[in-house]
Protein backbone atom coordinates (compact mmCIF):
# COMPACT_ATOMS: atom_id res chain seq x y z
CA UNK A 1 0.00 0.00 0.00
CA UNK A 2 1.64 3.20 -1.10
CA UNK A 3 1.37 6.33 -3.17
CA UNK A 4 4.52 7.33 -4.95
CA UNK A 5 5.08 9.98 -7.63
CA UNK A 6 8.26 9.74 -9.67
CA UNK A 7 9.29 12.80 -11.69
CA UNK A 8 5.77 13.47 -12.93
CA UNK A 9 5.15 16.22 -15.48
CA UNK A 10 1.72 17.15 -16.74
CA UNK A 11 1.05 19.45 -19.68
CA UNK A 12 -2.43 20.59 -20.70
CA UNK A 13 -3.15 20.90 -24.47
CA UNK A 14 0.41 20.20 -25.59
CA UNK A 15 1.58 21.79 -28.86
CA UNK A 16 -1.13 24.43 -29.02
CA UNK A 17 -1.50 28.06 -28.02
CA UNK A 18 -3.25 26.86 -24.87
CA UNK A 19 -0.28 24.72 -23.81
CA UNK A 20 0.21 24.90 -20.07
CA UNK A 21 2.54 22.95 -17.83
CA UNK A 22 0.58 22.22 -14.66
CA UNK A 23 3.03 19.86 -12.97
CA UNK A 24 6.78 19.85 -13.20
CA UNK A 25 9.07 17.14 -11.94
CA UNK A 26 6.84 16.09 -9.05
CA UNK A 27 8.34 13.38 -6.87
CA UNK A 28 6.37 12.59 -3.78
CA UNK A 29 5.69 9.82 -1.28
CA UNK A 30 2.42 10.02 0.60
CA UNK A 31 2.38 8.31 3.99
CA UNK A 32 -0.41 5.82 4.29
CA UNK A 33 -2.92 6.00 7.10
CA UNK A 34 -2.43 9.74 7.51
CA UNK A 35 -4.36 12.83 6.58
CA UNK A 36 -2.26 14.85 4.17
CA UNK A 37 -3.13 18.40 3.23
CA UNK A 38 -2.21 19.62 -0.25
CA UNK A 39 -1.92 23.38 -0.27
CA UNK A 40 -0.76 26.08 -2.64
CA UNK A 41 -2.00 29.17 -4.42
CA UNK A 42 -4.72 28.96 -7.08
CA UNK A 43 -3.29 27.47 -10.25
CA UNK A 44 -0.40 25.77 -8.49
CA UNK A 45 -1.47 22.34 -9.75
CA UNK A 46 -3.27 20.87 -6.74
CA UNK A 47 -6.29 19.61 -8.65
CA UNK A 48 -4.13 18.31 -11.50
CA UNK A 49 -2.00 16.42 -8.99
CA UNK A 50 -4.89 14.64 -7.32
CA UNK A 51 -6.56 13.72 -10.61
CA UNK A 52 -3.56 11.54 -11.36
CA UNK A 53 -4.29 9.37 -8.36
CA UNK A 54 -7.17 7.47 -9.95
CA UNK A 55 -5.97 7.68 -13.52
CA UNK A 56 -8.26 10.48 -14.71
CA UNK A 57 -5.14 12.20 -15.95
CA UNK A 58 -2.08 10.35 -17.13
CA UNK A 59 1.34 11.93 -16.61
CA UNK A 60 2.93 13.55 -19.65
CA UNK A 61 6.25 12.33 -18.33
CA UNK A 62 7.28 10.17 -15.39
CA UNK A 63 4.99 7.75 -13.54
CA UNK A 64 3.26 7.15 -10.26
CA UNK A 65 2.35 4.05 -8.33
CA UNK A 66 -0.79 3.76 -6.24
CA UNK A 67 -1.11 0.51 -4.29
CA UNK A 68 -0.43 -2.14 -6.96
CA UNK A 69 -1.16 0.11 -9.90
CA UNK A 70 1.33 1.93 -12.08
CA UNK A 71 0.11 5.01 -13.91
CA UNK A 72 2.42 6.22 -16.62
CA UNK A 73 2.43 8.30 -19.78
CA UNK A 74 0.30 7.27 -22.78
CA UNK A 75 -0.96 4.04 -21.28
CA UNK A 76 -4.12 3.54 -19.29
CA UNK A 77 -3.42 1.28 -16.34
CA UNK A 78 -4.93 -2.17 -16.64
CA UNK A 79 -8.08 -2.64 -14.64
CA UNK A 80 -8.60 1.07 -14.14
CA UNK A 81 -12.01 0.37 -12.58
CA UNK A 82 -10.41 -1.43 -9.67
CA UNK A 83 -8.05 1.52 -9.21
CA UNK A 84 -10.99 3.92 -9.10
CA UNK A 85 -12.69 1.72 -6.54
CA UNK A 86 -9.63 1.84 -4.30
CA UNK A 87 -9.02 5.56 -4.74
CA UNK A 88 -12.19 7.53 -4.07
CA UNK A 89 -11.96 11.00 -5.58
CA UNK A 90 -14.39 13.68 -4.46
CA UNK A 91 -14.44 16.64 -6.81
CA UNK A 92 -14.68 20.30 -6.01
CA UNK A 93 -18.37 21.21 -5.73
CA UNK A 94 -19.18 17.52 -5.86
CA UNK A 95 -22.89 18.20 -5.41
CA UNK A 96 -23.17 18.85 -9.15
CA UNK A 97 -22.62 15.18 -9.94
CA UNK A 98 -25.88 14.00 -8.33
CA UNK A 99 -28.34 12.83 -10.96
CA UNK A 100 -30.67 10.13 -9.66
CA UNK A 101 -34.22 10.65 -8.45
CA UNK A 102 -33.48 9.72 -4.86
CA UNK A 103 -30.47 9.96 -2.58
CA UNK A 104 -30.29 6.24 -1.98
CA UNK A 105 -30.34 5.50 -5.71
CA UNK A 106 -27.62 8.05 -6.35
CA UNK A 107 -25.31 6.75 -3.66
CA UNK A 108 -25.80 3.13 -4.74
CA UNK A 109 -24.82 4.11 -8.30
CA UNK A 110 -21.10 3.77 -7.49
CA UNK A 111 -21.19 0.27 -5.98
CA UNK A 112 -23.52 -0.91 -8.76
CA UNK A 113 -20.95 0.22 -11.31
CA UNK A 114 -18.48 -2.04 -9.57
CA UNK A 115 -20.79 -5.02 -9.92
CA UNK A 116 -22.58 -5.05 -6.58
CA UNK A 117 -26.19 -6.32 -6.76
CA UNK A 118 -28.96 -3.75 -6.38
CA UNK A 119 -30.22 -4.85 -2.95
CA UNK A 120 -26.76 -5.01 -1.46
CA UNK A 121 -25.76 -1.73 -3.11
CA UNK A 122 -28.69 0.01 -1.42
CA UNK A 123 -27.66 -1.38 1.93
CA UNK A 124 -24.12 -0.10 1.43
CA UNK A 125 -25.56 3.23 0.30
CA UNK A 126 -27.76 3.51 3.38
CA UNK A 127 -24.76 2.90 5.62
CA UNK A 128 -22.70 5.52 3.74
CA UNK A 129 -25.50 8.06 4.02
CA UNK A 130 -25.77 7.48 7.76
CA UNK A 131 -22.01 7.87 8.08
CA UNK A 132 -22.10 11.32 6.50
CA UNK A 133 -25.02 12.29 8.73
CA UNK A 134 -28.05 12.16 6.47
CA UNK A 135 -31.35 11.41 8.21
CA UNK A 136 -32.74 8.01 7.03
CA UNK A 137 -36.14 9.52 6.37
CA UNK A 138 -34.53 11.74 3.72
CA UNK A 139 -33.16 8.76 1.77
CA UNK A 140 -36.04 8.82 -0.69
CA UNK A 141 -35.89 12.58 -1.26
CA UNK A 142 -34.66 14.03 -4.52
CA UNK A 143 -31.17 15.55 -4.35
CA UNK A 144 -32.69 18.80 -5.60
CA UNK A 145 -34.64 19.18 -2.35
CA UNK A 146 -31.51 19.34 -0.22
CA UNK A 147 -29.39 22.28 0.84
CA UNK A 148 -25.95 22.74 -0.73
CA UNK A 149 -24.13 21.35 2.29
CA UNK A 150 -26.35 18.28 2.45
CA UNK A 151 -25.90 17.65 -1.26
CA UNK A 152 -22.14 17.79 -0.74
CA UNK A 153 -22.50 15.14 1.98
CA UNK A 154 -24.54 12.92 -0.31
CA UNK A 155 -21.90 13.24 -3.01
CA UNK A 156 -19.23 12.23 -0.50
CA UNK A 157 -21.40 9.30 0.57
CA UNK A 158 -21.50 8.31 -3.10
CA UNK A 159 -17.72 7.92 -2.99
CA UNK A 160 -17.61 6.31 0.46
CA UNK A 161 -20.09 3.68 -0.73
CA UNK A 162 -17.32 2.31 -2.96
CA UNK A 163 -15.34 1.68 0.25
CA UNK A 164 -12.08 3.15 -1.00
CA UNK A 165 -8.85 2.66 0.94
CA UNK A 166 -7.63 6.08 -0.19
CA UNK A 167 -9.94 9.07 -0.12
CA UNK A 168 -8.99 12.17 -2.09
CA UNK A 169 -10.97 15.36 -1.49
CA UNK A 170 -10.64 18.44 -3.66
CA UNK A 171 -11.61 21.44 -1.53
CA UNK A 172 -14.38 19.58 0.27
CA UNK A 173 -15.38 22.53 2.43
CA UNK A 174 -15.39 25.27 -0.21
CA UNK A 175 -18.59 27.28 -0.01
CA UNK A 176 -19.84 25.67 3.22
CA UNK A 177 -20.65 27.63 6.36
CA UNK A 178 -18.02 27.36 9.14
CA UNK A 179 -20.16 24.97 11.16
CA UNK A 180 -20.83 22.72 8.17
CA UNK A 181 -17.15 22.81 7.21
CA UNK A 182 -16.13 21.85 10.71
CA UNK A 183 -18.44 18.86 10.92
CA UNK A 184 -17.25 17.82 7.44
CA UNK A 185 -13.65 17.83 8.66
CA UNK A 186 -14.67 15.90 11.80
CA UNK A 187 -16.17 13.29 9.49
CA UNK A 188 -12.90 12.88 7.59
CA UNK A 189 -10.96 12.65 10.83
CA UNK A 190 -13.34 9.93 12.00
CA UNK A 191 -13.00 8.00 8.74
CA UNK A 192 -9.25 8.21 9.07
CA UNK A 193 -9.17 7.11 12.72
CA UNK A 194 -11.81 4.39 12.65
CA UNK A 195 -11.46 2.89 9.21
CA UNK A 196 -7.78 3.66 8.64
CA UNK A 197 -8.52 5.37 5.32
CA UNK A 198 -5.64 7.37 3.91
CA UNK A 199 -6.92 10.86 3.22
CA UNK A 200 -5.61 13.59 0.94
CA UNK A 201 -7.27 16.97 1.19
CA UNK A 202 -6.78 19.88 -1.15
CA UNK A 203 -7.55 22.94 0.93
CA UNK A 204 -7.00 26.64 1.45
CA UNK A 205 -8.09 26.59 5.06
CA UNK A 206 -5.07 26.65 7.37
CA UNK A 207 -7.19 26.25 10.48
CA UNK A 208 -8.32 22.91 9.11
CA UNK A 209 -4.77 21.93 8.27
CA UNK A 210 -3.68 22.78 11.78
CA UNK A 211 -6.54 21.04 13.48
CA UNK A 212 -7.13 17.92 11.40
CA UNK A 213 -4.18 17.09 9.14
CA UNK A 214 -0.99 15.19 9.87
CA UNK A 215 1.19 16.14 6.93
CA UNK A 216 1.43 19.03 4.52
CA UNK A 217 2.46 19.16 0.87
CA UNK A 218 3.05 22.64 -0.54
CA UNK A 219 2.78 23.19 -4.28
CA UNK A 220 4.03 26.23 -6.12
CA UNK A 221 3.80 26.67 -9.88
CA UNK A 222 3.42 22.93 -10.40
CA UNK A 223 6.35 21.96 -8.20
CA UNK A 224 6.39 20.41 -4.76
CA UNK A 225 8.36 22.89 -2.70
CA UNK A 226 7.75 21.28 0.66
CA UNK A 227 6.52 18.03 2.13
CA UNK A 228 6.68 17.76 5.88
CA UNK A 229 4.68 17.02 8.99
CA UNK A 230 2.31 19.58 10.41
CA UNK A 231 4.49 20.73 13.31
CA UNK A 232 7.47 21.38 11.08
CA UNK A 233 5.27 23.18 8.62
CA UNK A 234 3.87 25.64 11.12
CA UNK A 235 7.30 26.37 12.55
CA UNK A 236 8.32 27.68 9.19
CA UNK A 237 6.32 30.79 8.37
CA UNK A 238 8.62 31.56 5.46
CA UNK A 239 6.82 28.94 3.38
CA UNK A 240 3.43 30.19 4.42
CA UNK A 241 4.30 33.62 3.13
CA UNK A 242 5.74 32.17 -0.06
CA UNK A 243 2.58 30.20 -0.83
CA UNK A 244 0.49 33.30 0.05
CA UNK A 245 -1.13 31.55 2.99
CA UNK A 246 -2.61 33.31 5.98
CA UNK A 247 -1.37 31.55 9.11
CA UNK A 248 -3.97 30.08 11.48
CA UNK A 249 -5.07 32.47 14.19
CA UNK A 250 -3.14 30.67 16.93
CA UNK A 251 0.12 30.94 14.98
CA UNK A 252 -0.57 34.60 14.23
CA UNK A 253 -1.26 35.19 17.92
CA UNK A 254 1.99 33.55 18.97
CA UNK A 255 3.90 35.59 16.44
CA UNK A 256 2.36 38.80 17.70
CA UNK A 257 3.32 37.83 21.27
CA UNK A 258 6.89 37.27 20.13
CA UNK A 259 6.99 40.83 18.85
CA UNK A 260 6.34 41.89 22.43
CA UNK A 261 9.02 39.58 23.77
CA UNK A 262 6.81 36.72 24.96
CA UNK A 263 7.89 33.47 23.36
CA UNK A 264 6.07 30.17 23.31
CA UNK A 265 7.25 26.70 22.52
CA UNK A 266 6.69 25.96 18.84
CA UNK A 267 4.98 22.65 19.65
CA UNK A 268 1.97 24.50 21.04
CA UNK A 269 -0.66 24.23 18.37
CA UNK A 270 -3.96 24.08 20.23
CA UNK A 271 -5.84 26.69 22.21
CA UNK A 272 -5.87 24.45 25.31
CA UNK A 273 -2.09 24.11 25.31
CA UNK A 274 -1.65 27.79 24.71
CA UNK A 275 -3.92 28.79 27.57
CA UNK A 276 -2.24 26.47 30.06
CA UNK A 277 1.14 27.77 28.90
CA UNK A 278 0.02 31.36 29.46
CA UNK A 279 -1.26 30.43 32.94
CA UNK A 280 2.08 28.76 33.70
CA UNK A 281 4.01 31.83 32.56
CA UNK A 282 1.87 34.10 34.71
CA UNK A 283 2.47 31.89 37.72
CA UNK A 284 6.22 32.37 37.35
CA UNK A 285 6.00 36.14 37.55
CA UNK B 1 -12.89 16.75 -25.27
CA UNK B 2 -10.06 19.24 -25.24
CA UNK B 3 -9.66 18.60 -28.92
CA UNK B 4 -12.96 20.21 -29.84
CA UNK B 5 -12.09 23.17 -32.01
CA UNK B 6 -15.63 24.08 -33.02
CA UNK B 7 -16.17 27.80 -32.63
CA UNK B 8 -13.12 28.23 -30.45
CA UNK B 9 -11.47 31.64 -30.43
CA UNK B 10 -7.69 31.54 -30.75
CA UNK B 11 -6.11 34.68 -29.35
CA UNK B 12 -3.40 35.70 -31.78
CA UNK B 13 -2.24 38.99 -33.14
CA UNK B 14 -2.72 39.00 -36.89
CA UNK B 15 -4.07 40.99 -39.79
CA UNK B 16 -7.26 38.90 -39.89
CA UNK B 17 -7.78 39.20 -36.13
CA UNK B 18 -7.74 42.96 -36.39
CA UNK B 19 -10.33 43.22 -39.15
CA UNK B 20 -13.75 44.60 -38.33
CA UNK B 21 -16.10 41.72 -37.45
CA UNK B 22 -18.63 43.06 -39.93
CA UNK B 23 -16.04 42.78 -42.69
CA UNK B 24 -15.33 39.22 -41.71
CA UNK B 25 -18.98 38.22 -41.62
CA UNK B 26 -19.68 39.77 -45.03
CA UNK B 27 -16.49 38.30 -46.47
CA UNK B 28 -17.50 34.90 -45.14
CA UNK B 29 -20.90 35.12 -46.77
CA UNK B 30 -19.45 36.22 -50.11
CA UNK B 31 -16.93 33.40 -50.01
CA UNK B 32 -19.62 30.85 -49.14
CA UNK B 33 -21.59 32.02 -52.18
CA UNK B 34 -18.45 31.84 -54.29
CA UNK B 35 -17.98 28.20 -53.34
CA UNK B 36 -21.33 27.32 -54.83
CA UNK B 37 -20.56 28.85 -58.22
CA UNK B 38 -19.80 25.80 -60.35
CA UNK B 39 -16.59 27.10 -61.87
CA UNK B 40 -14.92 23.69 -61.89
CA UNK B 41 -11.58 22.78 -60.45
CA UNK B 42 -10.04 26.04 -61.64
CA UNK B 43 -12.56 27.98 -59.57
CA UNK B 44 -11.86 25.91 -56.46
CA UNK B 45 -8.15 26.31 -57.09
CA UNK B 46 -8.55 30.09 -57.09
CA UNK B 47 -10.64 30.08 -53.90
CA UNK B 48 -8.18 27.63 -52.36
CA UNK B 49 -5.19 29.88 -53.04
CA UNK B 50 -7.09 32.89 -51.73
CA UNK B 51 -7.96 31.05 -48.52
CA UNK B 52 -4.43 29.74 -48.15
CA UNK B 53 -3.12 33.29 -48.21
CA UNK B 54 -5.72 34.45 -45.68
CA UNK B 55 -5.03 31.43 -43.49
CA UNK B 56 -1.32 32.22 -43.42
CA UNK B 57 -2.02 35.88 -42.67
CA UNK B 58 -4.30 34.84 -39.81
CA UNK B 59 -1.42 32.88 -38.21
CA UNK B 60 -3.70 29.91 -37.47
CA UNK B 61 -1.97 26.55 -37.70
CA UNK B 62 -2.95 24.05 -40.36
CA UNK B 63 -3.34 21.33 -37.76
CA UNK B 64 -6.02 23.45 -36.09
CA UNK B 65 -8.04 23.62 -39.29
CA UNK B 66 -7.45 19.93 -39.88
CA UNK B 67 -8.88 19.16 -36.44
CA UNK B 68 -12.03 21.07 -37.33
CA UNK B 69 -12.28 19.12 -40.57
CA UNK B 70 -11.68 15.67 -39.13
CA UNK B 71 -15.15 15.07 -37.65
CA UNK B 72 -16.72 15.40 -41.11
CA UNK B 73 -14.44 12.76 -42.67
CA UNK B 74 -16.84 9.98 -41.74
CA UNK B 75 -19.69 11.74 -43.50
CA UNK B 76 -17.57 12.19 -46.61
CA UNK B 77 -16.73 8.50 -46.83
CA UNK B 78 -20.42 7.79 -46.47
CA UNK B 79 -21.19 10.23 -49.30
CA UNK B 80 -18.58 8.64 -51.53
CA UNK B 81 -20.19 5.25 -51.08
CA UNK B 82 -23.68 6.58 -51.84
CA UNK B 83 -22.42 8.50 -54.86
CA UNK B 84 -20.70 5.37 -56.21
CA UNK B 85 -24.03 3.60 -56.39
CA UNK B 86 -26.27 6.45 -57.49
CA UNK B 87 -24.37 8.54 -60.02
CA UNK B 88 -24.08 6.88 -63.41
CA UNK B 89 -22.66 9.60 -65.66
CA UNK B 90 -19.32 9.92 -67.38
CA UNK B 91 -16.97 7.12 -68.32
CA UNK B 92 -16.78 3.78 -66.62
CA UNK B 93 -13.50 3.72 -64.69
CA UNK B 94 -13.74 0.43 -62.91
CA UNK B 95 -15.84 -2.70 -63.21
CA UNK B 96 -16.21 -5.23 -60.43
CA UNK B 97 -18.69 -7.95 -61.36
CA UNK B 98 -21.94 -6.23 -62.24
CA UNK B 99 -20.88 -2.97 -60.53
CA UNK B 100 -19.55 -0.08 -62.59
CA UNK B 101 -17.73 2.88 -61.07
CA UNK B 102 -18.37 6.02 -63.12
CA UNK B 103 -16.05 8.99 -63.34
CA UNK B 104 -19.03 11.23 -62.53
CA UNK B 105 -19.37 9.66 -59.09
CA UNK B 106 -15.74 10.23 -58.19
CA UNK B 107 -15.66 13.78 -59.54
CA UNK B 108 -18.90 14.66 -57.76
CA UNK B 109 -17.50 13.37 -54.47
CA UNK B 110 -14.27 15.27 -54.91
CA UNK B 111 -16.34 18.41 -55.49
CA UNK B 112 -18.23 17.85 -52.27
CA UNK B 113 -15.04 17.21 -50.34
CA UNK B 114 -13.51 20.40 -51.71
CA UNK B 115 -16.60 22.45 -50.98
CA UNK B 116 -16.84 21.17 -47.45
CA UNK B 117 -13.16 21.69 -46.81
CA UNK B 118 -13.30 25.26 -48.09
CA UNK B 119 -16.45 25.99 -46.08
CA UNK B 120 -14.88 24.70 -42.91
CA UNK B 121 -11.74 26.73 -43.50
CA UNK B 122 -13.85 29.87 -43.98
CA UNK B 123 -16.09 29.41 -40.95
CA UNK B 124 -13.23 28.27 -38.74
CA UNK B 125 -11.29 31.34 -39.73
CA UNK B 126 -14.21 33.55 -38.78
CA UNK B 127 -14.80 32.06 -35.35
CA UNK B 128 -11.15 31.50 -34.53
CA UNK B 129 -10.10 35.06 -35.26
CA UNK B 130 -13.12 36.91 -33.87
CA UNK B 131 -14.00 37.18 -30.21
CA UNK B 132 -17.56 35.93 -29.63
CA UNK B 133 -18.56 39.34 -28.33
CA UNK B 134 -17.17 41.12 -31.39
CA UNK B 135 -18.92 38.60 -33.57
CA UNK B 136 -22.29 39.37 -32.03
CA UNK B 137 -21.64 43.07 -32.15
CA UNK B 138 -20.92 42.77 -35.86
CA UNK B 139 -23.97 40.62 -36.36
CA UNK B 140 -26.20 43.04 -34.49
CA UNK B 141 -24.86 45.90 -36.55
CA UNK B 142 -25.48 44.07 -39.80
CA UNK B 143 -28.99 43.14 -38.71
CA UNK B 144 -29.83 46.67 -37.55
CA UNK B 145 -31.81 47.61 -40.69
CA UNK B 146 -34.27 44.88 -39.66
CA UNK B 147 -34.90 46.68 -36.38
CA UNK B 148 -37.00 49.15 -38.37
CA UNK B 149 -39.32 46.25 -39.17
CA UNK B 150 -39.68 45.59 -35.43
CA UNK B 151 -37.39 42.59 -35.49
CA UNK B 152 -35.76 42.37 -32.02
CA UNK B 153 -32.25 42.41 -33.43
CA UNK B 154 -30.62 43.23 -30.15
CA UNK B 155 -32.30 40.35 -28.36
CA UNK B 156 -31.33 37.97 -31.14
CA UNK B 157 -27.74 39.16 -31.00
CA UNK B 158 -27.70 38.84 -27.21
CA UNK B 159 -29.04 35.30 -27.40
CA UNK B 160 -26.43 34.33 -29.97
CA UNK B 161 -23.65 35.83 -27.92
CA UNK B 162 -24.82 34.07 -24.77
CA UNK B 163 -25.06 30.78 -26.63
CA UNK B 164 -21.53 31.23 -27.99
CA UNK B 165 -20.29 32.34 -24.61
CA UNK B 166 -21.53 29.16 -22.97
CA UNK B 167 -20.16 26.61 -25.44
CA UNK B 168 -16.75 26.39 -23.72
CA UNK B 169 -18.34 26.60 -20.26
CA UNK B 170 -20.66 23.71 -21.01
CA UNK B 171 -17.83 21.67 -22.49
CA UNK B 172 -15.77 22.28 -19.39
CA UNK B 173 -18.68 21.39 -17.17
CA UNK B 174 -19.38 18.22 -19.17
CA UNK B 175 -15.76 17.24 -18.85
CA UNK B 176 -15.80 17.81 -15.12
CA UNK B 177 -18.94 15.73 -14.64
CA UNK B 178 -17.55 13.00 -16.88
CA UNK B 179 -14.48 12.85 -14.68
CA UNK B 180 -16.54 12.85 -11.50
CA UNK B 181 -18.71 10.00 -12.77
CA UNK B 182 -15.68 8.12 -14.06
CA UNK B 183 -14.42 8.31 -10.47
CA UNK B 184 -17.60 6.52 -9.49
CA UNK B 185 -16.86 3.70 -11.90
CA UNK B 186 -18.79 4.90 -14.95
CA UNK B 187 -17.28 3.48 -18.08
CA UNK B 188 -18.36 5.40 -21.17
CA UNK B 189 -16.66 3.04 -23.59
CA UNK B 190 -17.57 -0.50 -22.63
CA UNK B 191 -20.55 -2.06 -20.92
CA UNK B 192 -23.98 -3.24 -22.02
CA UNK B 193 -26.55 -1.06 -23.75
CA UNK B 194 -28.40 -0.47 -20.49
CA UNK B 195 -25.21 0.53 -18.71
CA UNK B 196 -24.36 2.94 -21.49
CA UNK B 197 -27.76 4.62 -21.24
CA UNK B 198 -27.22 4.93 -17.50
CA UNK B 199 -23.75 6.38 -18.11
CA UNK B 200 -25.13 9.00 -20.50
CA UNK B 201 -27.90 9.87 -18.04
CA UNK B 202 -25.32 10.38 -15.32
CA UNK B 203 -23.76 13.04 -17.55
CA UNK B 204 -26.84 14.70 -19.04
CA UNK B 205 -28.93 15.16 -15.89
CA UNK B 206 -26.29 17.04 -13.87
CA UNK B 207 -25.39 19.03 -16.98
CA UNK B 208 -28.99 20.15 -17.39
CA UNK B 209 -29.39 20.95 -13.72
CA UNK B 210 -26.28 23.08 -13.64
CA UNK B 211 -27.13 24.75 -16.96
CA UNK B 212 -30.48 25.91 -15.65
CA UNK B 213 -28.83 27.08 -12.48
CA UNK B 214 -26.23 28.99 -14.48
CA UNK B 215 -28.92 30.55 -16.65
CA UNK B 216 -30.77 31.69 -13.54
CA UNK B 217 -27.63 33.15 -12.01
CA UNK B 218 -26.75 34.88 -15.25
CA UNK B 219 -30.19 36.44 -15.56
CA UNK B 220 -29.92 37.73 -11.99
CA UNK B 221 -26.43 39.07 -12.60
CA UNK B 222 -27.55 40.85 -15.75
CA UNK B 223 -30.53 42.43 -14.03
CA UNK B 224 -28.38 43.44 -11.09
CA UNK B 225 -26.24 45.37 -13.52
CA UNK B 226 -29.24 47.11 -14.97
CA UNK B 227 -29.97 45.04 -18.05
CA UNK B 228 -33.53 45.53 -19.21
CA UNK B 229 -34.96 43.47 -22.04
CA UNK B 230 -35.90 45.66 -24.95
CA UNK B 231 -34.36 48.81 -23.52
CA UNK B 232 -32.18 50.97 -25.70
CA UNK B 233 -28.50 50.39 -25.09
CA UNK B 234 -25.43 52.36 -25.99
CA UNK B 235 -22.08 50.84 -26.69
CA UNK B 236 -18.78 51.40 -25.03
CA UNK B 237 -16.83 49.92 -27.87
CA UNK B 238 -17.44 51.23 -31.37
CA UNK B 239 -16.72 49.19 -34.46
CA UNK B 240 -14.28 50.84 -36.84
CA UNK B 241 -14.24 50.29 -40.54
CA UNK B 242 -10.67 50.83 -41.73
CA UNK B 243 -8.82 50.92 -45.01
CA UNK B 244 -7.81 47.27 -44.55
CA UNK B 245 -11.46 46.29 -44.24
CA UNK B 246 -12.13 48.07 -47.48
CA UNK B 247 -9.27 46.22 -49.21
CA UNK B 248 -10.51 42.90 -47.85
CA UNK B 249 -14.06 43.43 -49.06
CA UNK B 250 -12.90 44.62 -52.47
CA UNK B 251 -10.68 41.60 -52.96
CA UNK B 252 -13.35 39.16 -51.80
CA UNK B 253 -15.96 40.77 -54.08
CA UNK B 254 -13.41 40.74 -56.89
CA UNK B 255 -12.99 37.03 -56.33
CA UNK B 256 -16.74 36.46 -56.57
CA UNK B 257 -17.10 38.54 -59.74
CA UNK B 258 -14.06 36.81 -61.25
CA UNK B 259 -15.56 33.40 -60.61
CA UNK B 260 -18.90 34.39 -62.12
CA UNK B 261 -17.13 35.70 -65.22
CA UNK B 262 -15.08 32.52 -65.40
CA UNK B 263 -18.31 30.51 -65.38
CA UNK B 264 -20.17 32.69 -67.87
CA UNK B 265 -17.36 33.13 -70.39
Amino acid sequence: MSIHFEKVDYIYSPNSVFEFQALEDVSLDINMGKITAIIGATGSGKTTLVQHLNGLLLPSKGFLTVNDFTIKADEKPKNIKELRKQVGLVFQFAEYQLFEETLIKDVSFGPKNFGVKEKEAEMIAARALVTVGIDPKDFVKSPLELSGGQKRRVAIAGILAMSPSILVLDEPTAGLDPQGAKSMMELFKMLNKEKGITILIVTHNMEHVLEYCDEVVVLEKGQVIMHTDKKQFFKNDKYMEKASIDPPIIIAFKKKCEEYGITFDSDILTIDNLVSEIVKKRGKR
Amino acid sequence: MNNITLGKYIPLNSFVHKLDPRTKIIAMMILLIAIFIPAGFVGYGIIGIFLLISLISSKLSFSFVWKSFKPSLFMLVFLLIINMFIIKTGDVWLTIGSFNLYSGAVIQTVYIVLRLLLMIVITTMLTATTKPLDLTMGLEDLLSPLAKLNVPTHDIAMMISLALRFIPTLLEEAQRILKAQASRGVDMESGSFKEKIQAILSLIVPLFVSSFQKADDLADAMEARGYVVGAKRVRYKKLKFTFFDFITLVSVSGLLVGLILLKVL
